[in-house]
């Protein structure tokens, strides 16, 4: 038996493989001894923490500025609109598209529920479990007869645009509450969501410009890209900031001659802005990878057939092209979610900036260990969520490939 | 005499007296190496013409010039009366008239059987979905595998992939069918399953131009028969005159190395 590559030896043998390997000699068995001695302080150090002398009430005082930030309790009904939309649409895909039971899903999303209880007073616990209510009604939906038979095409096709209309009523719905006040995990996942969906196209349209016969598209191409690349995201964070009030919007104002100071409202936004251009840059660089792995017998068998270039991009190209590069677009993702933490900088107050918070609170003075564990077990939750989206997509999507 | 006569076979297919494809004088060039010197070769209707040569003497760069996956440098290339050049703005109205059949089948990886087949259709031809379901249906048991509409490529053999390839392109219902060392790529066992089915093409009457070495084919269904070497058309003739008679030095000792 072997997990990630290490022979893991039989439970009989076990005992004469660590004679051989770990005990072999006198200076091996003093290793041994001396590395298990320093594992088990670092554990006992580590738990003594956690479950003795950690105070974790620094994070349950602060439940809502690490979920919301500034978001009022009042208007949070706006963002529980938003994720049972998200988790009910969820559910309906699912059915629509996985070949596997959604047990594995709520599995998932049951794991998670410590960390919510955790959190919250009954009233939140109910609405998170409601959402997980939420997807199995979307599932049972989608597995109904005639959405699972007869309708199936149309009601992809449907899902599809929904998925792509909910983007802007999350926005609207949410954007009734000025954006200055977000912040903890919504704003992290605003950032993290909008961003991915925001720079994507224009990371695909890159990757194609890049590949452009006219010179002129592919000059602008490749020095949008090799330019953003070579500069690090905190400072295009500081660049949209500062110069994009300048570029667009504010600039008339100062026209106007009407001075522009403080915080705009608009930090969000420009931190937004940042964050697409520097990944759109990245990801036009792995969906030109998957453009390459695409054989030129598959463009010229399309041309043959008397398709035109954007059906042959459309059906052909992009499809097996981005098939060829889902872990490294999920991994550019994962890597794009936890960049977010950055932002910090614009002083927005994400994730990591309510971790901080607390840690400045007169009550909860230093203490920094307790929220960023916190922080990083949240921060992990959702990388691993999605890394193990990526392996389903993928395994969705393998059939009938070699 | 007529020119079906001449074709040496007993008149179930007329070859027509209209050239369907002239080139005249056609060069091209991949830098600073000439893959074509100077190809001069018409194609009447109903003609299946084949085309043999060593490697690198030009006869796939030739016959992608016909569909204008290779632009030609000089000369014309003349097919159903439209000129080929830069100006022309319906080329995909051509290309779906010419089906072209490759040497690596060139199947669509992702999508089913079906979906190869009806893709064109829907999409060139504007086809609704249940009249492009029955064309691939029509053209999946012409070739013999009707079971396998709904596999993907990678399940199937390789001659059976290449017969879906055929009903591909005979989906457009093109009047002319290049194939380009069709069974290049295949077993030995699968070869004559394809070849049967291109036989069985050539007596509908469909005009088609095939470079291959397969002489059994080249002898039954070739009403003519082109010899290349290094870009230029070292021979021409019946495909009697060629496997009884061949005139040029190059021509028999090409024969020789293969029969």
């Amino acid at each position: 038996m072997t997990v990630a590559g290490f022979q893991i030896p039989d439970r009989r043998v076990a005992w004469r493989w660590a004679r051989e390997n770990l005990f072999d000699g006198s200076w091996n068995t003093a290793l041994t001894v001396g590395m298990v001695v320093l594992i088990g302080v670092a554990l006992y150090g580590v738990g003594n923490f956690v479950f003795a002398s950690a105070e974790w009430e620094a994070i349950t005082a602060n439940r809502k500025l690490f979920f919301i930030g500034a978001y009022p309790r009042d208007e949070a009904w706006r963002i529980w609109a938003v994720i049972y939309v998200l988790a009910g649409l969820g559910g309906l895909s699912w059915a629509l598209w996985s070949r596997i039971s959604p047990l594995l899903a709520i599995g998932g999303a049951i794991a998670m529920i410590p960390v919510f209880v955790f959190m919250a007073h009954g009233e939140v616990a109910l609405l998170t479990l409601g959402s997980l209510a939420a997807f199995g009604g979307g599932y049972a939906f989608g597995k109904t007869p005639a959405l699972s038979g007869r309708y199936r095409n149309t009601a992809r096709t449907v899902a599809v645009f929904l998925w792509i209309a909910s983007l802007p009523f999350s926005w609207v719905l949410l954007d009734g509450v000025p954006t200055r006040l977000w912040g903890g995990l919504l704003l992290t996942m605003v950032l993290t969501v909008f961003g991915i969906t925001i720079a994507f196209p224009f990371g695909v349209l890159l990757a194609l410009g890049r590949a452009s016969t006219f010179p002129v598209i592919r000059l602008f191409c490749v020095g949008f890209i090799e330019i953003v690349r070579g500069v690090p995201l905190i400072t295009i964070l500081f660049m949209a900031f500062f110069l994009l009030p300048l570029a667009i919007g504010p600039e008339r104002t100062i026209l106007f001659g009407i001075p522009v100071t403080g915080v705009d409202t608009a930090t969000v936004q420009r931190a937004l802005a940042g964050i697409v251009i520097f990944a759109a840059a990245y990801l036009a660089e792995i969906v030109r990878g998957g453009l390459q792995a695409v054989p030129r017998g598959q463009t010229e068998a399309a041309k043959a057939l008397g398709l035109n270039t954007f059906h042959i991009l459309g059906f052909i190209v992009l499809p097996q092209a981005l098939r060829a590069v889902i872990p490294a677009l999920v991994g550019q993702f994962i890597s794009l979610f936890k960049d977010t933490s950055l932002v910090l900088v614009l002083a927005l107050t994400d994730l990591l900036g309510a971790a901080r918070q607390v840690s400045a609170q007169p009550d909860f003075i230093g203490r920094q260990a307790e929220t960023l564990l916190f922080i990083a077990l949240i921060y992990w939750i959702v990388a691993f969520n999605m890394s193990r989206a990526s392996q389903q997509i993928e395994k969705n999507l393998g059939v009938g490939e070699r | 005499m007529t020119q079906d006569q001449m074709s040496g076979r007993d008149g179930e297919k007329r070859v027509g007296t209209r050239n369907i494809i002239e080139a005249r004088d056609v060069e091209k060039w991949f830098g600073d190496f000439q893959a074509l010197r100077g190809i001069t070769m018409s194609v009447k209707e109903r003609e299946v013409v084949v085309i043999m040569g060593p490697s690198g003497s030009g006869k796939s760069t030739f016959i992608r010039t016909i569909n204008r996956l290779e632009e030609h440098d000089k000369g014309t290339i003349i097919v159903d009366g439209v000129e080929l050049n830069n100006d022309l703005k319906n080329l995909e109205k051509i290309r779906s008239e010419v089906g072209m059949v490759f040497q690596q089948f060139n199947l669509f990886p992702h999508l089913t059987v079906e979906r190869n087949i009806t893709l064109a259709l829907s999409h060139v031809r504007h086809f609704k979905k249940a009249d492009a379901h029955d064309m691939a249906m029509r053209l999946l048991e012409r070739v013999g595998i009707p079971e396998q509409v709904d596999k993907y490529p990678a399940q199937l053999s390789g001659g059976q992939q290449q017969r879906v390839a055929i009903a591909r392109a005979l989906a457009m219902q093109p009047k002319i069918m290049l194939f380009d060392e069709p069974t290049s790529a295949l077993d030995p066992e699968m070869i004559h399953e394809v070849l049967d089915v291109m036989r069985e093409l050539a007596e509908t009457g469909m005009t088609m131009i095939v470079v291959t070495h397969e002489m059994g084919f080249a002898r039954e269904a070739a009403d003519r028969f082109f010899f290349f070497d290094e870009g230029v058309i070292v021979e021409e003739g019946t495909p009697e005159h060629f496997f009884t008679n061949p005139q040029e030095e190059r021509t028999k000792l090409f024969l020789s190395q293969i029969l």
